[in-house]
């Protein structure tokens, strides 16, 4: 049995692509080997700060046999054409999400990875993130009692999507804060319930940033199979000068109880002097999420098991933003597919 | 000139915090107090110094009360406030103004009628850290507010029974939600198109009123918000508001958890205090900052300077269209358009 996973990236225009690679590196069972990026530029770039090949094409990349699993970190639009080509070339497939735009390409890059025998996970790195699963076990313990509402914020800094064009171009992206915001917290939800969302209705704000030609804000209501309560806040709409980049926030609330989970508030402040609009900002030291959800990756790879984050939660987590679109169009709830 | 003269209906924790308030406005003086039991009236009216009653036509023939302060279930607001209106009383009332549109148009109509003024108790407004939400909001610090959340919650308040009585309170989406709905509303100073709730007995399943509120408004120019209102919350859980509010231009956060100035911690308790919300103790009580201390002055303010208070009737009326118009939308699972028909 391999000791080690070998991995391309197929495309990095998503910012976690660093992160991910810089998880990789930091493992001892993990190695980057090359990269390719529709923009040659881009790619020559990250190729360059890693030390690791640029390939022209993603057939170039994936006919490598020093490549066991790629790292899809593409345009949210990309991703199935190459989840597709991974699969038929036998790689391992880690996929940003959303892993798909419509619902039609995330069935077929999960049945196609299933059918090549590849893993297909889902980068849906709350349930790797140590605060989320100790909120899971105080839940599975039955501290709170029986789940009732999880009503939860993942808001980001509205300076950020601007940074790389294509999350503001619904062609590439598929929307806007929906489509980016809404699938971490709606996992969650999932993942807490065990149940699935039987039905949500979304309200779509005027943009806080007029720059920004999607939506930027949104306010979702969600009720599961099971009955219970939820509520997705995955707006954009922290202001630039907020002192960190966004939250992940969830409360849930349980007959026996109530738990508050914040999940990036280990920081220290740190506030500079060098000029009067030197402010106050947050330095994380909590766990990084990033790191373990690589690591487990790679450990289904090599002891053969099953994902944490299937590419099935990726796919129901599709359904809720699509959903969640079609509700925010008609103006009524609406049953995710 | 001569002082005010005051009756509150009620002694309940509103009533007796009124009581407290009244005492430090001098210009005027509380002459009775209302309760059903007219053995616990006496002993509050005791405490206050003021004439115990358990009959409102009784203390309303009185000619030395000009006014009525109504700190009873919400149910009763509307018939105290009319008949003090009729009988050329000012009124201030308790929120929410009613537990009805009929009632709140009733009472409305005949404040003007009657030319008595009429103020219903929306007391965040008066809070410090809302006033100043206000004032930054109001320089244009925010540029417009477009998204918001705001959560209010705490244990079920099982010390006041009425309020587990959906027929007396509204349930929490009426009697709890109403807050952040009217500052809301006073913040984005828009009309409410539309309204989608989910409001659930979630813990509480033998009582009548919900406890669990999700409420999310759409304003008319496209703004949107969240309101999270809970009595579903663990027993010790410390009374807590969240107000959060992105605009074009910046965003505003209050939390009065993480803002305690004050904290107690013996063997037996842990206990946040603000000097403005400090249950009432005269030595270190600084009222001009009490919020209701606050409201009253300002209602006696436009008494004696015939003003319209800033929420009068007519302003309370438009929250409590909204707090209704969240129960419709979670009967029918459906968003509510505004302006509700009632039916």
């Amino acid at each position: 049995m391999a000791d080690k996973v070998r991995f391309g990236f197929l495309g990095v225009a998503h910012f976690h692509s660093e992160s991910y690679g810089r998880a990789i590196k930091q493992l001892p069972n993990g190695e980057v080997v090359a990269v390719y990026e529709d923009d040659e530029k881009l790619g020559r770039e990250y190729a360059q700060k890693f030390n690791i090949e640029y390939c022209k094409s993603p057939d170039e990349l994936l006919k490598r046999d020093d490549i066991d699993a790629v790292v899809i970190t593409s345009e949210n639009a990309k991703h199935h054409d190459l989840a597709v080509k991974a699969a038929e070339a036998g790689k391992h497939i880690l996929c940003e999400k959303p892993i798909a735009i419509t619902l039609k390409q995330a069935d077929d890059m999960v049945r196609r990875a299933e059918k090549a025998g590849v893993k297909f996970q889902t980068c849906f790195v709350m349930r790797y993130h140590s605060t989320s699963i100790l909120v899971k076990n105080l839940i599975e313990d039955g501290t709170v009692g029986k789940i009732l509402a999880l009503v939860g914020t993942n808001k980001l800094n509205s300076s950020l999507p601007l940074l790389r064009d294509w999350f503001t171009q619904p062609e590439l992206s598929g929307g806007g804060a929906v489509m980016d915001h809404t699938v971490h917290l709606a996992d969650l939800i999932r993942w807490y319930t065990g149940s699935e969302a039987a039905e949500v209705y979304t309200e779509i704000g005027r943009n806080v940033n007029p720059k920004i030609k999607v939506e930027d804000n949104f306010l979702t209501t969600i009720r599961m199979e099971n009955g219970v309560i939820g509520h997705i806040d995955g707006s954009w709409s922290y202001a630039s000068g907020l002192y960190t980049w966004g939250d992940v926030t969830l409360e849930v609330l349980g007959t026996e109880g109530v738990i508050f989970l914040d999940a990036f508030r280990q920081n220290v402040y740190y506030v500079g002097m060098e000029s009067p609009n030197d402010k106050l900002t947050w330095h994380y030291y909590g766990c990084d999420p990033d790191l373990e959800m690589v690591k487990s990756f790679i450990e289904c790879i090599l002891e053969d098991k099953e994902p944490v984050a299937t590419g099935f939660d990726g796919r129901q987590g599709v359904a809720i933003t699509l959903a969640s679109y079609e509700s925010a169009k008609l103006g009524k709830p609406v049953r995710p597919r | 000139m001569d002082k005010l003269g005051v009756a509150v209906l009620g002694y309940g924790f509103m009533g007796t915090t009124h009581l407290s308030a009244w005492k430090y406005i001098e210009e005027c003086e509380v002459k009775a107090v209302m309760g059903r039991t007219l053995e616990k009236v006496k002993k509050v009216a005791e405490k206050f110094g003021v004439d115990a009653y358990n009959n409102f036509e009784d203390l309303l023939r009185r000619d030395d009360i000009d006014i009525i302060d109504i700190c009873t279930p919400t149910s009763t607001h509307a018939r105290y406030a009319i008949a003090s209106m009729e009988a050329g009383k000012h009124v201030f009332s308790e929120k929410p103004i009613a537990l009805s549109l009929k009632d709140a148009d009733a009472m409305i109509e005949s404040a003007k009628r009657n030319k008595v003024k009429f103020m219903v108790g929306h007391v965040l407004r008066f809070f410090p850290e809302y006033m100043k939400i206000k004032e930054l909001v109001d320089q244009g610090m925010i540029g417009e507010p477009v998204i918001a959340r705001t959560f209010r919650g705490g244990p079920i308040p099982e010390w006041s029974p009425w309020f587990l009585d959906k027929s007396q309170s509204g349930g929490v989406a009426v009697d709890l939600a109403i807050h952040d709905v009217d500052f809301l509303m006073w913040i984005f100073n828009q009309r409410v198109e539309r309204v989608y709730a989910k409001v659930e007995r979630l813990i509480h399943k033998d009582i009548t009123a919900e406890d669990y509120a999700l409420i999310t408004i759409r304003f008319e120019k496209g703004g949107i918000a969240l309101v999270e209102a809970s009595w579903a919350l663990p027993k010790k859980f410390p009374f807590t508001m969240r107000f959060e509010v992105d605009g074009t231009k910046g965003m505003i956060v209050s939390d009065n958890q993480s803002t305690v100035p004050v904290k107690l911690i013996t063997n037996e308790t842990t206990a946040g205090f603000a000097p403005e919300t400090l249950p009432w103790r005269p030595a270190v009580h600084p009222f001009p900052v009490d919020p209701f201390y606050r409201e009253l002055k300002h209602f006696v303010e436009c008494i004696r300077e015939d003003k319209t208070p800033m929420t009068s009737g007519e302003v309370a009326r438009k929250s409590l269209e909204v707090c209704l118009a969240a129960l419709r939308s979670a009967e029918l699972n459906a968003p509510v358009k505004l302006p509700l028909k009632e039916g």
